[in-house]
């Protein structure tokens, strides 16, 4: 304990240096902002600003990015209560009672205890990362490739299968990301593949650029389809809550940090799931569940310390195991590994101060959002004012700079447009994005534990055989990609009955 | 029948990719196909999916494609416009540079996404955004631009 005491403090005065300490505060200012736009996610905004990490040293990067992250959680919440748009997945909760509170004229106070239930829910779910990330990651040092690669496998087909109605369309992008990533050549033998002799693809294809394309470019196209926001009409009102308030948002805030932050560690699971069952599990609970989607206090309340725990809690798998569980943090993932930081159980002891700091700086981060998103609420309203036609061709543009900076050649240019096309498609006919994006990034990964473990072991049946954690791993993916089939077999059958 | 293109195009790729796998060259060193296993077992897995995607569009075959529904007039029109903007954009960047290429592409983007009745507006925000990316990326983060 004393030795990690001593990593703390180190942690924090290194998180408290004037540089690392800006990078917080402008990513949490700007997570904030993405969050509130609607259509514009912490996705997007890490993917067009990958050119600014370049010059960074990974800590501060990874600071920055993960800030923009749990940043838009508490900037989400603005838009949802004000005006009723979620200003992404993990905020929809908040428009249940928020904008009826809103419309009550007790919009300040809704976006008061939102943004106290996500500070409250930021601070717990980093002391869960303090007590949960170094075990797991002393866990993983047991991990050879076979369980790599069924904890990549797992990773991926959770994240397929909460895209419920559309799992086959979900596993098809997740092949075509995995296909995306044999492009080039061969990292153990040499051999060109599918590089059809062009020069530029023996490389491989950039997975960033694929990121910004697909996030990026498509967003803004596919954000076209409604160009003009609706403006804000209500009025702030009172920003302080009353006793009655604080009594009722208690409960609810505290008992839902533990579920949003376990889901967050879940890989596929996130925030738009953990504020969700917060949000169901509060109505169930409550002695009074006609109160809810009237303007419930605790209905705010819970969605929102569950989906800043969620986004914490997010950090575990990518930075212990090198696996990301959300569309964010494999962009996250993906900048590291350009900067030549490979996550995984190592990382913990190889980069101690990089860890710490980044722990630390989510402390510090946490309270400067709680600060700007009550005291400044005024100024930030504003932004919501923003006028999206002209606000999208900046980010096209933003888009092409990053795409450049990568490697100095236009032919990305190309790829960009290509997967910006991709991407709009795919949202068009509700093919899922992340579990694409999830394949790209992990699949040459992926495939390397995969060909080791053929070596180490005699067939496939003895991969899956392996351990007690490959067996559990395999079990885990049947469980993931039939649950959604059992769900809605065990509601036919109720309908059936009643 | 508009239904099944997707399922097709699918399938057809995933035809196609378990070719060109198992013309792969092999490889001298180790396993001779190595390089195969994996892209075999992301073929086939795609091609079985594919046909499954089929058969759920097939029962499906008689119901009317509205996906492609919001991308009607003024939607289309911009989005078709934004990605020939992008693909001149990508021609004359090198040889025109960064600041006029980007000021041309972002006026005239602006033009049509903002209105060509704001272009006092649009004409200022193309020159000064251009001028203060084109400062913080070549100047403070100094990546260099053409």
């Amino acid at each position: 304990m004393g030795i990690e005491m001593q990593y703390f403090m180190e942690g924090l005065s290194s998180a408290l240096q004037p540089i690392n300490l800006l990078w917080v505060l402008v990513g949490g200012f700007l997570g904030t902002i993405v969050g509130m736009l609607p259509g514009i996610g912490p996705a997007t905004a890490i993917a067009i600003l990958i050119p600014i990490t370049f010059g960074m040293n990974p800590t501060s990067a990874l600071i920055l990015m993960a800030a923009i992250y749990y940043g838009a959680m508490y900037g989400g919440s603005r838009s949802s209560i004000l005006l009723n748009t979620p200003g992404d997945g993990s905020a929809i909760a908040a428009t249940f009672d928020g904008y009826p509170m809103a419309r009550n004229g007790m919009a300040g106070q809704a976006l008061t205890i939102s943004a106290i239930a996500s500070f409250i829910g930021g601070i717990l779910g980093t002391i869960g990362f303090i007590i949960l990330a170094k075990p797991l990651a002393e866990f993983a040092l047991k991990f050879g490739p076979a369980e790599y690669f069924l904890l990549f496998l797992f990773a991926l087909s959770a994240t397929v299968s909460l895209s419920k109605d559309h799992m086959v369309k979900g596993f098809i992008a997740m092949m075509l990301g995995l296909m995306l990533s044999t492009v080039g050549i061969d990292r153990q033998t040499g051999v060109h593949r599918f590089t059809f002799d062009i020069p530029q693809l023996s490389e491989g294809i950039d997975f960033l650029v694929v990121i910004i394309g697909v996030y990026a470019v498509s967003e803004v196209l596919y954000n076209y389809l409604n160009l003009d926001w609706i403006k804000n009409k209500n009025k702030l009102g009172r920003l302080w809550i009353t006793k009655e308030q604080w009594k009722r948002s208690k409960w609810p805030i505290f008992r839902n940090v533990p579920i949003g932050f376990l889901i967050g560690v879940l890989p596929g699971a996130g925030g738009a799931i953990a504020s969700m069952l917060s949000y169901t599990m509060e109505r169930q609970l409550s002695k009074e569940p006609e109160r809810f989607g009237k303007g419930a206090i605790e209905g705010v309340a819970a969605p929102e310390s569950s989906n800043n725990a969620a986004s914490v809690g997010a950090f575990i798998p990518m930075l212990t195991m090198g696996v990301p569980g959300s569309g964010t943090t494999a962009v996250i993932l993906g900048a590291l590994i350009m900067l030549g930081i490979r996550p995984g159980p190592l990382l913990f002891e190889h980069n101690p101060d990089m860890v710490w700091t980044f722990i630390n700086s989510m402390l510090v981060g946490n309270i400067f959002l709680i600060i700007i998103n009550i005291l400044l609420i005024g100024l930030l309203v504003k932004i919501l004012d923003t006028p999206p036609r002209i606000l999208y061709p900046l980010i096209l543009i933003l888009a092409f700079i990053g795409t450049y900076t990568l490697s100095y050649s236009v032919i990305d240019f190309f790829i960009l447009i290509i997967f910006g096309i991709i991407g709009l498609l795919m949202k068009l006919l509700h093919f899922p994005i992340a579990p694409l994006i999830l394949a790209v990034i992990v699949g040459s990964e992926m495939e390397q534990n995969f060909r080791k473990s053929l070596i180490a072991y005699d067939g496939v049946l003895d991969i899956l055989l392996a351990s007690p954690i490959t067996v559990t791993l395999c079990i885990l993916t049947i469980l993931s990609i039939i649950y959604p089939f059992m769900l809605s077999w065990l509601k036919n059958l109720k309908t059936h009955q009643a | 029948m508009a239904r099944l293109m997707m399922p097709i195009f699918f399938i057809t790729l995933s035809a196609v990719y378990l070719i060109l796998t198992f013309g792969l060259t092999r490889s001298k060193v180790g396993d001779p196909n190595g390089p195969l296993y994996f892209p075999a077992l992301i073929g086939i897995v795609l091609l079985v999916l594919s046909v499954i995607y089929f058969v759920q569009e097939w029962k499906k075959r008689a119901e009317e494609v509205t996906e492609f529904k919001p991308l009607r007039g003024n939607v289309l029109i911009l989005i078709v416009a934004t990605l020939l903007l992008s693909l001149l954009y990508t021609l004359v960047f090198e040889r025109l540079g960064y600041l006029i290429s980007t000021i041309l592409f972002l006026g005239c983007l602006l033009f049509i996404v903002n209105g060509p009745k704001k272009w006092l507006q649009n004409v200022i925000i193309a020159v000064i955004f251009s001028f203060v990316s084109w400062f913080s990326f070549a100047k403070l983060l100094s990546i260099s631009l053409p």
